[in-house]
């Protein structure tokens, strides 16, 4: 209820202006009910008792400002005169007395002045209720107003020529400022408290007529603040405070929030300082961006940003208005982040990303989110830098072997980084993480080949034996991310060539470190590039599979020819289309050997007609019995070791020449065996040589190493040749575009079987969505003019651009 | 060979590697054209997923393509390449 505001005021406090507005606000609300309701409502200070009404109103004024209570309107000051009698009595219209309206004006009017010198009222509050009342029943209301607002005015009026006579510096205006409007709103409180009556009968029913709160406003706002000098000189004022506590000092917000505060009271916060204020904070961010950005490394600037950020939310939250945060947040993103994207992703992205500096790209990110195109000019140089990084570590144009090596681990790092990146810096948008996909699909695929070779290698020495580091569910894990790589690689059958190349080894030399993890590969692969691309990696397995069967039928196979030896064979049997092209090579093999591979070879043309079987020496390996003065040894060696050790059954030394000779082992593949065997690890040189040297030069000499040690009984000699070659990796690549062409082919017949007839566009884009490689159309066009050569299509004879399966 | 005088060595175990391919007479099927290291056009793999046959022509074809061929005619059957009439081998 509007009356119990003065109750709270007192005169030590700050005058509660937000309270008086709310106040104000609810009697508007209240605009609207019976009158009725308002009769009673006024009832209520008459009845509130002396003792309730004098302590409640001493509060409003200076301690010894006692009122005198006794009087009422009526009864003439005369002191003992029973008012509740007097207002009961009052229901009937008592006739007026002469100078009524003078006398009483005059009491009122003195009354109000009191209130303005902050001096005591010498009438009791409910006199002069009464009297207002009293007033009013008499039909003097406009008049009443009319008066109460030129005594206003004039006391405002002083308050101006105050100001003007001031001379002080800005921040003492400021507080004086503060003082008079301070001092101005409790005297309208009290003054309305006592003109009650007036502005809920006679404002209340005259719309055009101003609340006496918003009189007062009113009045200070015409005769204050709109003098231009108080003005400018105020909103100066407050602007030059603000950019000190810019600066960093420390300023009286108290005063800043009550002086923004009344310009909002007076409803010029807009137009006479927000505008100001927001020119004043673009020119000052303009100008402090344009430094910064020179003077300071990206991070340190974005870090001011958000600092400058924070400091102005924390003015809105202090003294600005509210309705002043959009337009400044906005500026204050503009002139330091929006008129710097390109600055700041271009000076410093890239160094950010490089030193994995978390922290400051989740800073980026925040800050660019917030501006219009940040996150798409962030996303995309972004990409830019992806591609950058990622082509550092694929490109070799030196063809360094060592940089080869380490590319994959390096893919694999970097897309670790990458993610993690994406991942807590920039909210895992979807929108960065296709961009580093494209990314990383674009940049592995700028070199052809290699990644995909390199990728199936670093596959290989995860999951050959030997590999140390890895628990099946890391390995599994570490494989997964592998199939990521993977899945960006254009050149998926350069991959299945060399995975290909190497799971054979794995499997020939029994190399492999766990079926589960080749099987759980293989699964993978499957999952990734479909059936038809793992079928034949599918096709060696079961290969081995045969195999160990196949080796289990022959034990009793030879048992029953009772072939008395020595060997404990067991043969690995390829389907050409599965493996590996292997050159064959004939070496000499001792007889008992050659033996040996007859009996198998009955056996098994026995069980399958119609092949023949193309003997694999460079494949095989073996175990040997060899003796050493020191101890017996088991050595575990390829079959060409095995052939070079066996020599030295019958001669204790051998020249190169002679091995050459006995063996037939072709040249580089022999110079490979014999460093095995004379200059590997010194532990496991059964050999010697003369000269001593790493490479094996014509009419070397090969001693039998009577020295040899190893406290090991079982070893395995490494098998040099397990090492590609040059000329294998060609090959490899070689069979892989020729493989390329096959594949084209079947498919375009395939096409072509289905459709019947087809135009030259429709063909190649069919081609292009079949075709798990890159391929140029220039070369589609190649093979579908060697089929028609070929007759397993023609053209058609009236539309050239339409061919026509040949059944 | 003097056992006693020098080193003895010798194999204990062996494990061999063999590839195998069909015997034609031919690089590729006379019916698909495809080799016959390969698969005929309906199947994935080679090998014994798609074998092949002789005929006691000597000609031989991928058993899928042969078979097709052989369902096609309507009465002799015959070897696509020599006419001859077609009887599978053995
Ligand atoms: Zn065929
Ligand atoms: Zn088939
Ligand atoms: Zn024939």
């Amino acid at each position: 209820m509007p009356l119990s505001s003065p109750n709270k005021i007192s005169l030590t406090e700050q005058p509660k202006v937000d309270e008086i507005r709310e106040n104000k606000r609810k009697r508007n609300d209240e605009n609207n009910p019976s009158p009725l309701k308002r009769a009673r409502e006024l009832d209520d200070p008459a009845n509130m008792t002396d003792s309730q009404r004098k302590p409640n109103f001493s509060a409003l004024t200076t301690p010894n400002n006692g009122i005198t209570r006794h009087s009422s309107p009526l009864s003439n000051n005369k002191p003992g005169a029973a008012k509740k009698l007097v207002i009961k009595n009052f229901k009937e219209k008592p006739k007026m007395p002469e100078n009524f309206q003078q006398e009483t004006w005059r009491k009122l009017c003195e009354a109000v002045e009191a209130i303005h010198k902050s001096c005591s009222i010498r009438y009791s509050l409910e006199e002069l209720y009464q009297a207002v009342e009293n007033m009013c029943s008499y039909k003097m209301s406009a008049n009443l107003y009319e008066q109460l607002k030129l005594v206003c005015e004039a006391h405002v009026r002083t308050c101006l020529e105050q100001f003007k006579a001031d001379n002080s510096d800005y921040e003492q205006f400021l507080k004086l400022l503060d003082f008079c409007w301070q001092a101005h709103c409790r005297q309208m409180i009290m003054i309305r408290s006592i003109f009650l009556f007036l502005d809920r009968t006679f404002v209340l029913q005259n719309s055009t007529i101003l609340s006496i709160w918003d009189m007062g406003l009113d009045l200070f706002r015409a005769n204050v603040i709109s003098d231009k000098v108080v003005e400018v000189k105020t909103v100066d004022g407050l602007l030059r405070l603000i950019e000190r506590e810019r600066n960093g000092e420390a300023v009286n917000r108290q005063l800043l929030k009550s002086l923004l505060r009344m310009l909002s009271d007076l409803q010029i916060y807009k137009e006479a300082f927000e505008k100001k204020f927001l020119e004043a904070t673009d020119r000052l961010y303009a100008a402090e961006g344009q430094q910064l950005m020179q003077e300071r490394d990206v991070p340190e600037y974005l870090h001011h940003v958000d600092k400058r950020l924070n400091e102005e939310t924390e003015r809105l939250l202090h003294y600005l208005d509210q309705s002043t945060k959009k337009p400044l947040i906005a500026c204050v993103e503009k002139q330091l982040i929006d008129q710097h994207l390109p600055q700041i992703l271009n000076k410093g992205l890239d160094n950010m990303l490089q030193e994995n500096r978390i922290g400051d790209l989740m800073l980026l990110y925040q800050l660019f989110t917030r501006v219009n195109h940040g996150q798409k000019d962030l996303c995309s140089m972004f990409a830019v830098y992806i591609k950058k990084a990622g082509r550092m570590i694929v490109i070799n144009n030196e063809n360094d072997p060592d940089k080869d090596k380490e590319m994959v681990q390096k893919l694999l790092d970097f897309k670790d980084k990458i993610d993690n990146i994406i991942d807590v810096c920039f909210g895992k948008s979807e929108k960065f993480v296709n961009a580093m996909k494209e990314s990383f699909e674009n940049f592995i695929n700028q070199r052809q080949n290699k990644p995909a070779e390199l990728i199936a290698k670093y596959v290989d020495s995860k999951l050959k034996a030997g590999n140390k580091e890895a628990t099946e569910e890391e390995l599994e894990h570490l494989l997964d991310k592998i199939m990521v790589l993977f899945r960006f690689i254009h050149g998926k059958d350069v991959f299945e060539a060399f995975y290909k190349k190497d799971l054979a080894k794995r499997l020939l030399m029994s190399k492999s470190a766990s079926v589960d993890a080749e099987k759980s590969m293989l699964s993978k692969l499957k999952q990734e590039c479909g059936a038809a691309f793992t079928s034949k990696l599918e096709g060696m397995f079961k290969d081995m599979d045969l195999s160990k069967d196949l080796s289990l039928a022959l034990k009793p196979y030879m048992q029953n020819l009772d072939v008395a030896g020595l060997i404990d064979l067991t043969v690995n049997i390829l389907t050409m289309g599965y493996w590996p092209t292997y050159t064959p090579m004939e070496v000499h093999l001792p007889p008992e050997m050659i033996r040996y591979q007859e009996i198998f070879k009955k056996f098994y043309l026995g069980k399958h007609s119609g092949r023949k079987l193309q003997w694999q020496p460079s494949l095989g390996h073996c175990v040997l019995k060899a003796q050493f003065p020191s101890a017996n040894k088991e050595l575990q060696v390829s079959l060409f070791q095995s052939l070079c050790l066996l020599l030295f059954n019958t001669g204790n030394v051998l020249t190169y020449e002679e091995i050459l000779t006995a063996t037939a082992i072709e040249e580089s593949e022999l110079k490979r065996t014999l460093q095995s065997l004379a200059c590997g690890k010194p532990t496991l040189r059964v050999l010697s040589k003369k000269p001593k040297g790493r490479d094996i030069e014509d009419g070397d000499k090969f001693y039998f190493n009577e020295e040899f040690k190893h406290p090991l009984f079982r070893i395995r000699i490494n098998q040099v040749q397990m090492k590609e070659t040059p000329e294998e990796n060609t090959s490899t690549t070689e069979r892989v575009f020729h493989d390329r062409q096959y594949q084209v082919d079947a498919a375009i017949v395939r096409i072509m079987k289905t459709r019947k007839t087809l135009s030259h566009n429709l063909l190649i884009s069919e081609l292009f969505n079949q075709l798990k490689f890159p391929v140029k159309p220039t070369d589609l066009k190649k093979r579908i003019e060697s089929l028609i050569d070929r007759d397993y299509m023609e053209r058609d004879k009236d539309n050239p651009n339409n061919y026509h399966y040949v059944a | 060979m003097l056992l006693d005088q020098f080193n003895f060595h010798y194999i204990s175990g062996w494990t061999a590697v063999a590839s195998w391919r069909w015997i034609a007479n031919d690089e590729n099927c006379g019916i698909c054209r495809m080799p016959f290291d390969g698969c005929c056009p309906d199947c994935k793999l080679p090998g014994d997923d798609c074998p092949l046959v002789w005929g006691q022509c000597s000609h031989c074809f991928h058993i899928h393509c042969i078979v097709k061929w052989l369902n096609s005619q309507q009465v002799h059957q015959l070897c696509p390449m020599c006419r001859q009439e077609w009887k599978f081998k053995e």
